[in-house]
């Protein structure tokens, strides 16, 4: 038995010897897509979790300020020392200062060495000899090595640090023996940054360490309520969380892709068993009167399914760790998504997820052998032996029996895209783009046959008609052939759309955020007075200009932080900034501050416009009115705006780190602006940079963050494409006869080779027709469901007419050049062999 | 007297900053010290307080527990605060400054066992503590203070360690005993080496003692030191050996001397106050130390006379350790290893106390800075 399942499965592989390794192809392209996008994506996190635990090493908890201009009074942080349950609490105060004249921003982390040495040891700096001061305590600083060697520092050498206005000439002391190849970092004693830098009697971040008796989840439970507000208590479990979150839902979507590639594998599989099952029907009629059972016959080939499945995945696999190392060594460990600033991240593969992908890939291969082995089993041997494959073992149901099944599916996809989102990822709506598939290939034979059967009226020429008739009366072949083209084009079209709908709105979106003409930015550092004060003389070329301070606030710890944007907004008229989606309300009182939520915050948080919450803002808990929503397509995790002078109302310092600027009128190209804010922008390393420019910059981010998307959809079309091609040879194939006879009827080859052209083109007419409906379905899926619940934006759909009929129009090109090898196989047969071998 | 070493010494850890701590003790500082001088008058409990000016401070308790009234072995323990100013970080206003910091070390002899170690360290004003006006030094949960009561001053350690945890009440039944001339106590032959040393001997012990997890009720007698100084250590000075005895008739033994290289004595001196309050003190010339039997460490090889005689004008001591391994490493400030424990005293007078013995396992790297110190 094994020498004839080993035999066929030889033979199957020798006959269909492009079939079959592309079969194999598309399986390793699937696996290989999915498992390169886990690598990276456990090594960035990976490489991510150890740079955070070099800086904040592995603490029991974390004592932190809820939003970035809080910080922890040092009373705070006595009081927990004072706990006997606490070993020791590691308090640092975190800036990001530039290095003299460099760009880069680089963290200075002030630390205790006391007790840094207990709960972040890896901070611990070497003192050098050549260092001019006696130890860390009487200043000096500490560069990790990669720092050092970007910069080019020196120990002993002199350096200014400055953060805005505020500055330190210090010497680089040493280095951070323990710091990571990758961390640009540089450790100075927590006294001295404070002295320079602040805050007054505050630290940035107490870290604890427990003594080993106590449970710290119950001990931060306890703690937790007797916080001043404004503080949090984070446990080492939330900033995983918290990581893991920052792109998950990016790495889901892409992990969707992957599925879409082992989809497509798993219909090539389907094509190729499926013809293959049809051309050898009178071998295995043969074999099963010569005692094969029908059970064997279903086994063998799933065999030779599972043969095409193993090579294909272990072969994704090796494909897969190979373009995982080209993505990180090209794009870095975010596939272009700019979730990780990181450089190249190890890959370091695990047995596990490897055996995961192999099975997924075998599984996909399997799938797509299930109904060819079905038929398989279920063919009457006796007919199969006289006259070969019935493509529908038993009775053909009528057509208009067969409507119910995709009106009943489409009432299921509609409620699917009503679900929330499950454990936070559009599940729902991806079960809805798979049944809007599945409807799609089940309405297929019913609009064959209705379309076709219509057209195929008396009157037409002869090769038309008996193409036309063909396809009406022969749907398995044409659902097989269609079905491909529909799940490809399908999902073609709705990541254009998709992607064409997000650009046109992010596009949109740019012309509301970026009104002024020029921007200056310093990175999240104060903007130096020098220049705030130069800006308010008379002689500064400029209509007018509008500051932006920027902030960040922690709403949930295990969440990102989201992003606060104080910015000098009229209260009364916010609309005039900020993009908003809904209507402005105005608060019930004048007293009440009034905030702006980005989209993803209001979707995230489920926070109302309208309502009234507390915000944990200048180190306590603020009452504030939500005045509206507003679209942001930069910020994933949420921002929100408010006005300077609420701000400044409620105490807070307003230090501006963007500005937006309008040259004068007469200056309308910028160059006295730029020539005038030039000194200011070489001293400080400000960033100045026109509308245009970010507009291209952040368009040109938005279509690297998609070109995984671009070659998923290349390689979903070639499937479908070649998809069409076996089938309709497997199609001529079996009609050899019926060509045959034609041809000894007189038509001649080319009218053959055109009979067989025209069906290949009607049938991917069909496939492309419900394929684009089906498309524009997903799309508004994709759109209306997975976006904003994935990312938490949404955005108007967009069909990009021109691009998708020219797709369209492209692909049926294609199918008929492809249908072209198909008639070449008819217009070869041997005509009388054929024919004496049919007697 | 371990205390002195490690006050001398400006800086802590980690280890690969020792370096720079040599570095920084060996360049002369602007720093001015107030100089120890005879004469002053010390005032309670202003004087239980800090002196911050000054370059080192501890205040020292040890003492011997019983766990049940009828006198089971004893449990040795001591509890040490260290404050130093290193003159780092004198020139900063930040509140975070270096440039006071504290070393605590707790350790508990069990008879029949090892010695049993703790150590904390801080800067003086993050996460932890200390009072100019009154015995109250912390760090975090760690506390040595003083509390007046209705019925009397009381005295209050507390530390909590994942080895061991205590939290003592000491009640005084005798008066400060202010050492050398007033308080003023000299350490060499040079005017400038001196501290102010302050003991309370005979305190009476009761508290909770916490180890592997079980609590007992202990009772018994304890030791108080407080000593601050700039300069203690002459230049040749490697170590020496000091004594603090309860003694069994209420009265209380103190005696110490510094050695050299070669193990003479260099300087020392003694006191005895009978239980009656009559204080004497023997000079110099009057005080010898003699080893009796050594042990030797099976980690280094250092070898301590675990047994001494100990001899002041008429009278003379022999030492016997509850445990010959008493000897202990501390990483903070800098890694030093001496022998500090437990002993019983014969001879002229009985009691039990702590002896202490540095600068045998090797050289001290810190008396190097000491006597850096000592000289400036």
């Amino acid at each position: 038995m094994k020498t004839l399942a080993w035999w066929l499965i030889r033979a199957q592989f020798r006959t269909r010897r492009a079939a079959t390794l592309l079969s194999m192809l598309a399986i390793a392209l699937g696996v290989a897509l999915g498992y390169a996008i886990h690598l990276i994506n456990a090594a960035a996190l990976a490489d991510f979790a150890r740079a955070m635990q070099t800086v904040q090493g592995d603490p029991d908890a974390v004592i932190a300020a809820r939003d970035s201009a809080g910080s922890v009074a040092l009373a705070s942080i006595n009081d927990i020392a004072r706990d006997p349950a606490v070993m020791v609490i590691a308090p640092v105060i975190e800036t990001r200062v530039r290095v003299d004249q460099a760009r880069l921003l680089v963290r200075l982390i002030g630390i205790d060495v006391f007790s840094a040495a207990a709960v972040m040891p890896r901070l611990l700096p070497r003192h050098s000899e050549r260092a001019l001061t006696g130890s860390i305590f009487d200043g000096g600083v500490y560069a990790s090595p990669a720092l050092r060697d970007k910069l080019g520092l020196q120990d002993g050498a002199p350096v200014t640090l400055r953060r805005g206005d505020q500055q330190w000439s210090t010497r680089i002391a040493g280095d951070l023996p323990a710091a990571g190849a990758d961390d640009l970092l540089l450790v100075a004693d927590i006294a001295w940054v404070q002295e320079h830098f602040g805050p007054d009697d505050a630290v940035s971040e107490g870290r604890v360490r427990l003594s080993p008796d106590t449970d710290p989840a119950r001990w931060r439970a306890t703690l937790t309520p007797q916080l001043p507000a404004g503080l949090l208590l984070r446990a080492a479990d939330d900033d995983n969380a918290r990581v893991s979150n920052l792109s998950r839902a990016y790495r889901v979507n892409l992990n969707v892709l992957a599925l879409v590639a082992l989809l497509t594998g798993a219909f090539l599989v389907f094509a190729t068993q499926l013809t293959a099952v049809a051309q050898r029907s009178t071998q295995f009629a043969l074999l099963g009167v010569l005692g094969l059972s029908p059970r064997m016959r279903l086994l063998q080939v799933l065999l030779e399914g599972l043969a095409i499945g193993v090579p294909g995945a272990l072969l994704g696999l090796g494909l897969g760790y190979a373009l995982a190392l080209a993505f990180t060594q090209l794009l870095g460990g975010d596939l272009g998504g700019g979730y990780f600033a990181t450089s190249a991240p190890l890959l370091v593969p695990q047995p596990l997820p490897a055996l995961a992908f192999l099975a997924l890939g075998c599984g996909a291969s399997l799938a797509g052998a299930c109904y060819p082995a079905y038929l398989n089993r279920m063919q009457p041997l006796a007919q199969a032996l006289k006259t070969g494959f019935a493509q529908r073992p038993g009775a053909a149901r009528a057509p208009h029996t067969r409507l119910w099944l995709p009106s009943l599916l489409a009432l299921a996809a509609l409620a699917l895209t009503q679900l929330p989102p499950l454990f936070e990822l559009p599940l729902a709506g991806y079960a809805a783009i798979a049944l809007v598939l599945v409807i799609g290939i089940s309405c297929a034979p019913v609009v064959t046959q209705y379309v076709f059967g219509y057209l195929a009226r008396p009157g037409l020429p002869a090769p038309q008609q008996i193409a036309l008739q063909n396809v009406a009366q022969a749907p398995l072949m044409a659902q097989v052939a269609a079905s491909g083209l529909i799940v490809s084009f399908a999902l073609t079209a709705s990541m254009v759309i998709m992607v064409s709908s997000f650009r046109v709105a992010v596009d949109h979106w740019l012309d509301a955020v970026l009104p002024a003409p020029l921007y200056l930015r310093s990175k999240a550092t104060p903007l130096p007075q020098e220049l705030l004060q130069a800006l308010l003389r008379p002689d500064a070329p400029f209509a007018r200009i509008e500051r932006t301070a920027h902030a960040s606030l922690t709403i949930d710890p295990q969440r990102p932080n989201v992003a606060l944007m104080v910015r000098e907004i009229e209260r009364g008229n916010p609309g005039a900034r900020l993009p908003f989606t809904g209507a402005v309300m105005t608060p019930p009182s004048d007293d009440l501050v009034v905030v702006w939520i980005s989209e993803p915050l209001h979707e995230i948080y489920g926070i109302q416009p309208g309502q009234t919450l507390r915000l944990p803002l200048l180190g306590g808990a603020v009452e504030v009115f939500v005045g509206g929503v507003w679209r942001d397509y930069s910020r994933q995790f949420g921002a929100l705006v408010i006005s300077r002078d609420d701000y400044l109302r409620l105490g807070g310092d307003f230090q501006p780190t963007d500005l937006a600027l309008w040259p004068l009128p007469a200056d309308a190209a910028g160059e006295a602006a730029g020539a005038w804010l030039a000194p200011y922008t070489s001293r400080y390393a400000l960033e100045l940079a026109d509308a245009a420019e970010i507009r291209q910059l952040s368009l040109s981010i938005f279509d690297k963050s998609f070109a995984v998307t671009y070659a998923l959809e290349a390689a979903a079309m070639l499937i479908g494409l070649f998809g069409l091609a076996v089938t309709l040879a497997a199609s001529v194939w079996l009609r050899a006869g019926e060509l045959a006879t034609l041809g000894a009827l007189g038509f001649s080859r080319r009218m053959l080779s055109r009979a067989v052209m025209l069906e290949g083109a009607l049938i991917a007419a069909v496939g492309l027709l419900i394929g684009l409906a089906c498309g524009i379905a997903i799309a508004a899926v994709l759109t209306q469901v997975v976006n904003p619940q994935a990312f938490h934006w949404r955005m108007p759909l967009d069909v990009p007419w021109s691009a998708v009929v020219f797709g369209a129009l492209a692909t049926l090109a294609a199918a008929v050049v492809a249908s072209h090898y198909a008639a070449r196989q008819a217009t070869r047969l041997p005509v009388a062999q054929v024919l004496a071998s049919a007697q | 007297m371990r205390r002195r070493i490690f006050l001398a010494t400006p800086l802590l850890l980690p280890t690969q900053l020792l370096a720079a701590a040599a570095a920084a003790a060996a360049s002369p500082s602007s720093l001015v010290y107030p100089p120890v001088v005879p004469g002053v008058r010390l005032v309670f409990p202003r004087d239980h307080g800090a002196h911050p000016n000054f370059r080192t401070e501890w205040w020292y308790v040890t003492g011997a527990l019983q766990t049940s009234p009828s006198g089971s072995a004893d449990i040795g323990f001591q509890l040490t605060f260290f404050r130093s100013r290193p003159g780092t970080a004198e020139a900063l206003h930040s509140p975070l400054a270096a440039s006071q910091m504290l070393f605590a070390h707790a350790a508990l002899t069990l008879p029949g066992d090892r010695l049993q170690h703790a150590e904390r360290a801080a800067r003086a004003n993050l996460g932890a503590s200390f009072s100019s006006l009154d015995c109250d030094v912390a760090i975090g949960a760690w506390r040595i203070y003083r509390q007046d009561t209705r019925s009397g001053e009381l005295l209050h350690l507390q530390v909590h360690s994942p080895q061991f945890s205590y939290d003592f009440t000491l009640t005084p039944s005798q008066p400060l005993l202010l050492q050398g001339d007033g308080g003023y106590s000299r350490k060499g032959h040079g005017p400038q080496l001196a501290s102010y040393y302050v003991s309370w001997p005979q305190l009476q012990v009761a508290g909770t003692l916490v180890r592997d997890g079980r609590r007992q009720v202990v009772s018994g007698r304890a030791w108080f030191d407080h000593e601050w100084s700039t300069a203690l250590l002459g230049d040749n000075a490697v170590g020496w050996d000091w004594l603090g005895i309860n003694l069994f008739d209420g009265g209380a033994v103190m005696a110490f001397r510094m050695r050299d290289a070669a193990g003479e004595t260099l300087y020392a001196h003694a006191t005895w106050r009978d239980a009656a309050g009559h204080l004497r003190q023997f000079a110099s010339a009057a005080v010898s130390f003699a080893p009796l039997r050594r042990w030797v460490s099976p980690r280094n090889g250092a070898s301590y006379p675990v047994e001494l005689e100990i001899r002041f004008g008429e009278y003379r001591l022999r030492t016997r350790p509850l445990l010959d391994d008493q000897e202990l490493s501390t990483r903070r400030p800098t890694p030093v290893v001496y022998w500090e424990g437990l002993v019983t005293v014969e001879g002229s007078f009985s009691g039990r106390g702590y002896l202490e013995m540095t600068g045998y396992a090797g050289r001290l790297r810190v008396a190097d800075h000491g006597a850096g110190v000592g000289a400036a």
